[in-house]
């Protein structure tokens, strides 16, 4: 369904660059970045290119249709005319280049559920988290709406791995976290820790209440404050393209990235991290996340 | 006519590294379980992890005593039991391992001074 001839096009191009121009002019002059919503109207998938029709960006460009480069071209097979996507749009310092990073279908199609893009999309603060279903240590089904209310601290582990400076130190950086939100009463009834295993298959109840145990220093109290959990393969997938959590058995082992996520209170994204925090500042972000917006 | 000078001089330097590092000279096996241990063991063992919430023990010395750091006895068992299931916050390795690989290490764990 391509509604822009290429007349229009080129006036929009021609539009856009003015205003690019005049914005560099201004002294803007760094690659700027902008969220994006719109509808697919046309792909190139010799050049990777798609044609989004989108609306006003405010301060930014008026609604118009025009091509972005997109970099990972299974996201351009996936994308049909007609889709309707939210993006981080870039443009280049110069004003030359201009394309989208995490891209998202959000029309209901079906299809992305079922074959989303390789690569993680990790969702954008202020986006809510999807509901998947886990069980615990206790072998009791649990959702992520369980929390709603509390800041919730959300990571993933495998229990097998033999890297100290992975999850063994991330699950000790969190205990660390647990003992003392424990001090203060008000703040362990409003905050909660959940730990994801990516190895469902080796992880099951009996494997992580042994694991969280080993951490809560044999106190199993413990577990109403932080969760030890997996899921399903196509949930965890589901996850893991949200909160950008790589991972990938090689072997007997299974290589991944770190992955720590901050739920606020309304259930939505607050925060990221991979390598670099402190056991402290992660706790403070999720005290933090008690007393500003979000909390119900 | 049996030079006996170089004879004495040539045995003495075959034999006396080994008098000096007395579990320099490792079987077959326990060079397999050293191997192993570098590979496996060491990262977590060797070097102290300031961050850990438990701190790994040293395994020098281990079957010297009567009983591990865990305060179970000091058996063969009892250490393969460790490696395989793993214990408190230290991973199971039984998908890593096979069972001659547990033996191997065990072999040189009794070695590793």
């Amino acid at each position: 369904m391509h509604s822009a001839t290429p007349r229009s096009q080129f006036k929009a191009l021609g539009t856009f660059a003015l205003l690019l121009l005049l914005t560099v002019f201004v002294g803007c002059n760094r690659t700027r970045k902008y969220p994006l919503q719109g509808e697919v109207v046309a792909k190139n998938a010799a050049t990777n290119e798609i044609t989004v029709k989108h609306g006003d960006i405010p301060g930014f460009m008026p609604a118009m249709a025009m091509p972005y480069h997109v970099k990972d071209p299974a996201v351009v097979q996936e994308l049909q005319p007609g889709d309707k996507i939210a993006a981080e749009g870039f443009v280049s310092k110069d004003g030359n280049d201009y394309w989208l990073e995490d891209v998202r279908i959000t029309n209901d199609t079906g299809r992305s559920q079922a074959k989303t893009p390789v690569a993680p999309h990790m969702l954008i603060p202020g986006e809510p988290v999807p509901n998947v279903t886990l069980v615990n240590q206790d072998g009791r089904t649990i959702h992520l709406s369980d929390f709603a209310g509390q800041a919730l601290l959300v990571t993933f582990i495998y229990t097998r791995c033999p890297m100290p400076n992975f999850c063994p130190r991330l699950s000790s950086q969190f205990a660390k976290i647990h003992d003392e939100l424990k001090k203060n009463p008000g703040d362990y009834a409003k905050t909660h820790l959940l730990t994801i295993s990516f190895d469902p298959k080796y992880d099951n109840p009996a494997v992580l209440r042994k694991y969280g145990l080993a951490y809560l220093d044999d106190d199993a109290s413990g577990f109403a404050h932080w969760d030890f959990a997996s899921t399903n393969p196509t949930d965890l997938a589901h996850l893991a393209q949200a909160f950008g959590l790589q991972y990938e058995e090689e072997g007997d082992q299974i290589a991944h990235n770190m992955s720590i996520v901050l739920i606020a209170p309304d259930g939505t994204v607050a925060r990221f991290w991979t390598t670099d925090w402190t056991w402290t500042e992660l706790m403070e972000s999720m005290q933090q996340a008690l007393h500003s917006r979000g909390q119900k | 006519m049996v030079r006996w000078g170089e004879l004495i001089t040539s045995l003495l330097l075959l034999f006396l590294p080994m008098a000096c590092s007395p579990s320099a000279k490792l079987s077959n096996a326990e060079t397999q379980g050293q191997w192993l241990y570098d590979g496996h063991c060491a990262e977590c063992h060797e070097n102290p992890h300031p961050e850990l919430r438990k701190q790994p023990p040293s395994l020098h010395r281990l079957f010297l005593a009567k009983s591990l750091p865990s305060g179970a006895p000091a058996t063969d068992e009892q250490v393969s039991k460790t490696i395989i299931a793993g214990r408190g916050t230290m991973p199971a390795f039984d998908r890593r391992f096979r069972e001659i690989d547990v033996k191997e290490l065990v072999a040189y764990l009794h070695k590793l001074k």
